[in-house]
């Protein structure tokens, strides 16, 4: 028997003493400096995030013809918002964007990875990753939005983007119903990450 | 075949997670750092010089080669993270940037004592390229005058290539026959030459899309559509598939 499917009973724990010593090394080796983990890590908290993200879509929600524009070209639509530098940087490079409208819903994967468009959604959380959705979203999308309690009937079509090139991919999701009133500030906080890689829908709070 | 490239259409796996965070240890925010800073101070991208000791290239092509070549009960088995650390842990021990044994024991050090501190140090200019990469990113897309064999609304095949270590092809496309859908303006490069599977030099990416139900006969969802970006090495018409099936 090999221990193939057994792990460390101290899985973490090793894991955390590890990537410590080997940014430790790192930086003994002059590689990286002892700032520059940090310095990613805010960077992805400031200034590359699902809040920029939200700020698109409810331009988009305000605005049709900037829908429009950011269906059309993605990237020259978000420029014209004053969001931080770095809206085709690192992973973002060319973004495209799908707009969920009456009668189709769209949903963004990665059967090859987890390809992610930084700049307006920062990084992928768990589920996008896990290769069970992966695997699963690519025959049966429905059975597994059901699962993130989103029920797609058969009567809207759903469209599934692998993003296997260099295309980065979200979801403009609709604007619920109710938010006829609501500031642009307001219609932001209604914008979930998972509502712009479509396992969720945007809901009036 | 490698199973990392066909998950598409696996079955018998079970609920998907609906884990909505990015981490789920903070160890984890750790190697994602270190990944980017070594994007970042890869030697071949066309940013300042600094001081940094990192002299070799690291891309995502070589983070996605790591994943590829592990045990397919291996990739299933471990977090993604936790390949992460492997893959990256590994690399800079094959070239000769640290040791396993000194990552050994220090490992053990950090496990002993969790709170003992880090070295300081280091120039702040290798932090502003880590930013600057951030910030421009590095588009594949080249300004090279292009042939597109496809336009939108053509047929198209996907191509059953030689994989070797590494290839942008979904398993689950090869030998299927899809629809362009979208012809991307421009020339696209990939991180690396994949030799045999053919992509690297700049090429013109095309969406295509697919029918569920020729994909997995009277096995997918009705009433949807799977698209896919592909590089244009990765397909060719139909007149050219049968003629090599004849």
């Amino acid at each position: 028997m090999d221990d193939r499917f057994e792990y460390r009973n101290d899985r973490e724990a090793y894991s955390a003493a590890r990537v410590r010593a080997l940014e430790a090394l790192l930086i003994k080796k002059g590689i990286i400096t002892d700032k520059t983990v940090d310095t990613v890590l805010e960077f992805f908290q400031t200034k590359m995030g699902p809040f920029n993200g939200a700020k698109i879509v409810a331009r988009a929600w305000l605005d049709p013809t900037f829908k429009a524009r950011l269906v059309a070209d993605t990237p020259k639509a978000i420029a014209e918002l004053a969001l931080p530098a770095g809206m085709a940087g690192a992973e973002g490079e060319h973004m495209r964007a799908a707009a969920n409208e009456p009668g189709v819903h769209n949903l963004i994967i990665c059967t090859l990875c987890s390809c992610y468009p930084w700049p307006v959604l920062g990084l992928p959380p768990y589920w996008y990753k896990d290769p069970t959705f992966r695997s699963r979203a690519a025959r049966e999308p429905r059975a597994v939005l059901k699962e993130f309690g989103l029920d797609i009937p058969q009567s809207i079509e759903v469209k599934v983007w692998d993003s296997s090139a260099q295309i980065r991919w979200f979801v403009v999701p609709e604007r619920p119903a109710g938010t006829e009133g609501l500031s642009e500030a307001q219609l932001e906080a209604l914008v979930t990450p998972e509502s712009m890689m479509g396992v969720a829908i945007a809901k009036a709070a | 075949m490698k199973l990392q490239h066909y998950l598409g259409g696996l079955e018998g796996l079970g609920p998907v997670s609906t884990e909505t965070r990015v981490f789920v240890e903070s160890w984890e925010t750790r190697i994602f750092g270190i990944h980017a800073a070594m994007m970042a101070l890869s030697s071949q991208l066309p940013l300042p010089r600094t001081s940094s000791t990192f002299h070799t290239v690291w891309t995502w092509a070589d983070l996605r080669k790591g994943a590829e070549s592990l045990n397919p009960f291996d990739y299933f088995k471990y977090r993604y993270y936790e390949k992460w650390l492997g893959g990256i842990s590994g690399y800079f021990i094959d070239k000769g940037y640290i040791s396993a044994d000194e990552l050994d024991r220090l490992t053990e050090d950090y496990y002993k004592d969790p709170g003992k501190p880090l070295p300081a140090g280091g120039e702040a200019a290798i932090d502003d390229r880590v930013v600057q990469y951030l910030v421009e990113g590095d588009s594949p897309k080249r300004d090279v005058p292009v042939a597109y064999r496809f336009a939108v609304g053509d047929t198209v095949v996907v191509k059953n290539i030689p994989t070797v270590e590494h290839t942008r092809l979904p398993g689950f496309l090869r030998n299927k026959t899809g629809t362009v859908e979208t012809v991307y303006d421009g020339a696209y490069t990939y991180l690396c030459d994949t030799g045999s599977d053919g992509i690297g030099a700049a090429m013109p990416v095309y969406c295509v899309r697919f029918d569920p139900a020729e994909l997995w006969p009277d096995n997918a969802e009705p009433n949807f559509s799977i698209y896919a970006d592909l590089y244009a090495h990765y397909v060719e018409a139909p007149a050219s598939a049968a003629a090599k099936a004849a």
